[in-house]
């Protein structure tokens, strides 16, 4: 089984973020926690207590793949969110 | 234009101040994601890949000078600078944030604007010909019945939770452009043998998973009893669409499974049980009191050539080929209809940016009656231009980017936000239609091919109407890859058909190779005059299929 990223979005700005275990929700892919199967759906109901305060909506894993110590969104759409528009790279996280 | 009354005015301010309250609620914790999701969704928010999604709507597709400034304006300073305008009229903003959103639509409000109907299983935003109260072939300005239909749709209390989204599109002319037989209600304005004017009702057409093209239900439905017909053919769904399964909710899937014969009689039953209390009977004040802000503008008296444009033809070649594609018929003498392209070579399908926006309010004002449409087809249209002045407008729209003359042609490209921004979506769209524009940029080889459309969704459920593109392309997960199927045969016009899978698919690359061979199929077996339709429709798909998959 590959590892797992927990995502969600931020509840008042719509933010892509991820979850780092130390420092909490992270807005960059390469800060998130890579979860090895057996921890990704204890992050996942641990991430119920954050939609609670109201800090993040939509929390799900995905897949990634660690090349050279980095995660890499197994899909597409991983890789838009973490990223921006693919069509406008002056937008989103990329552009930062 | 319409202009609100004091209720419709009242409506909007308070829902944008109903949603204020609800944002807080939710933003304080008295409202879980649950209980708010709905309450977003009712005025047009979306939770999308990157942020909120404001989907804006755009009843008929009319705006004014006034409201393009407003849309700009909010673009600017509550989004990222740029709009996108969908197959379905509306505008919508990727980059909302929730706090804001209650100030976004108070903004709104003050234009007589608002997010109502953009989502949801209610009647959605009421769509229209663009080309409404100017084209030559109108019968009448749907937008009058648009706007009545509006008003009885907007907050209908026994249709705001239909067992599905439920869309109505109408066109005044004979001539489709409203796409109306792939809409759960197609009206078409109609003239009978007594000379009288009256509406052709089609249900049941639809895209997305399962694609229909409608059924005629009333072949001449007159104006007084139009509403009463509607509320029949809604109640017949209302009470026995499905709602088991939501891919079976839709109406289409209900006149699919009964037959439009037995649709017809359950509609003619419930119309004939409404028509008997006679409340639903539309006064033929009202009608008038609605026409009456859809007035003609004031036209002068011209001359239907014009000295100025045969003269700026025939010096300018660039002019002469946006005129070719991009000027339509009107219905005065001396006036013209332009198509201001959002397709230039490379840019993004529907994209405009709030520059621009702003700028083409000051050519509106400086040229067209201060009014603007836009099409389902992803571009706006100039309704009521002076022939005379059509090139110092066309000198204007270049430096804006807006000039591309390839309205009805190969690179004037539909397609959905696809996965670049659609949580939805399964493959990316906007690349796709990006790289054929750029291989068939060629402005003498696109008129040489004529009228093409090609038409992209990035996923099932079909807003880059893929189904009804004459070239449609659908985007799909194959094991975690994109991969591109094509579909040949379709069209969203009056002729409607639904398009056939021609074969397997492709990858972003060779669904561009795929898209240039079945043209080239085309150029070799058309005959004087056919479009690339029609060329298909005579020979079938076999020789595109043999040519396409020829190893």
């Amino acid at each position: 089984m590959m590892p797992h990223v927990l995502t969600a979005n931020r509840l008042s700005v719509g933010e892509v973020v991820y979850w780092s275990g130390s420092k909490g929700w992270v807005s960059r892919l390469n800060e998130a926690e890579i979860l090895p199967d057996d921890k990704a759906e204890a992050a996942l109901k641990g991430a119920a207590e954050w939609v609670e305060k109201r800090e993040v909506v939509a929390p799900y894993l995905f897949e990634v793949r660690i090349l050279g110590g980095t995660a890499v969104p197994v899909k597409t759409r991983e890789a838009i969110r973490a990223a921006g528009p693919s069509v406008r790279r002056d937008l989103g996280k990329q552009a930062d | 234009m319409y202009r609100y009354d004091e209720f419709d005015a009242q409506l909007v301010r308070e829902r944008a101040e109903q949603f204020r309250g609800q944002v807080a609620r939710r933003l304080s914790g008295d409202l879980t994601e649950d209980e708010f999701k709905p309450l977003r969704l009712m005025n047009g928010l979306y939770l999308q890949l990157h942020s909120y999604m404001l989907r804006i709507a755009i009843p008929y597709g009319t705006l004014s000078a006034r409201q393009v400034r407003k849309l700009a304006h909010i673009a600017r300073v509550y989004d990222r600078g740029y709009g996108h305008f969908t197959t379905r009229q509306n505008l919508q903003l990727h980059w909302a944030q929730l706090p804001k959103v209650p100030d976004m639509l108070v903004e709104l409000a003050e234009v007589e604007m608002h997010c109502m109907q953009t989502s949801g299983n209610c009647v959605r935003n009421i769509t229209a010909d663009h080309f409404a109260g100017a084209a030559a072939d109108e019968i009448e300005d749907p937008r009058i019945l648009s706007e009545i239909v509006r008003q009885w749709s907007t907050l209908h209390p026994e249709f705001s939770f239909l067992p599905r989204k439920f869309k109505i599109a109408v066109s005044g002319s004979a001539a489709d452009r409203a796409a109306i037989l792939v809409h759960d209600i197609g009206i078409q304005i109609v003239r009978n043998t007594h000379g009288e004017i009256g509406y052709r009702v089609t249900v049941g057409g639809g895209l997305g998973r399962s694609p229909f093209i409608g059924h005629e239900v009333g072949s001449f439905v007159a104006k007084t009893d139009i509403l009463a017909f509607l509320e029949a053919v809604m109640r017949v769904y209302n009470e026995s669409g499905r709602r088991d399964n939501i891919h079976k909710a839709r109406i289409k899937i209900l006149v699919h499974q009964i037959g439009p014969e037995e649709m017809r009689r359950r509609v003619e039953r419930e119309f004939a049980e409404i028509r008997k209390s006679g409340t639903l009977e539309l006064p033929e004040a009202e009608i008038a009191r609605i026409a009456a802000y859809f007035a003609p503008p004031r036209f002068e008296e011209l001359a239907d050539e014009s000295v100025e444009l045969e003269a700026a033809t025939r010096k300018n070649a660039g002019f002469a080929d946006w005129l070719k594609t991009n000027v339509h018929a009107h219905k005065m003498p001396g006036y013209a209809i332009a198509t201001v392209s959002l397709k230039r070579i490379g840019d993004t399908p529907g994209d405009c940016s709030s520059d621009q926006m702003d700028a083409l309010a000051d050519l509106m004002e400086e040229f067209g009656q201060a009014e603007i449409r836009v099409t389902h087809e992803q571009n706006l249209v100039l309704p009521h231009l002076r022939k005379r002045d059509l090139f110092a407008l066309w000198q204007k729209l270049v430096p804006l980017g807006l000039a591309s003359s390839n309205h009805g042609l190969v690179t004037d490209i539909i397609c959905c936000p696809g996965l670049d921004y659609c949580d939805l979506a399964n493959a990316r769209s906007i690349n796709i239609a990006q790289n054929i524009a750029q291989r068939f940029a060629d402005l003498e080889r696109q008129h040489n091919l004529g009228e093409l459309k090609i038409k992209i969704s990035g996923c099932i459920n079909a807003c880059g109407h893929h189904h009804v593109g004459h070239i449609g392309i659908l985007g799909v997960d194959r094991k975690g890859v994109e991969n591109y199927q094509i579909l040949l045969g379709g069209s969203g016009a009056e002729d409607a058909s639904l398009g056939e899978i021609l074969g397997p698919g492709f990858d972003s690359e060779g669904i561009v190779d795929a898209v240039e061979n079945v043209v080239g199929t085309y150029e070799r077996l058309r005959q004087s005059g056919e479009r690339f339709l029609d060329t298909y429709r005579r020979v079938g798909p076999t020789p595109f299929k043999d040519r396409l998959y020829a190893r």
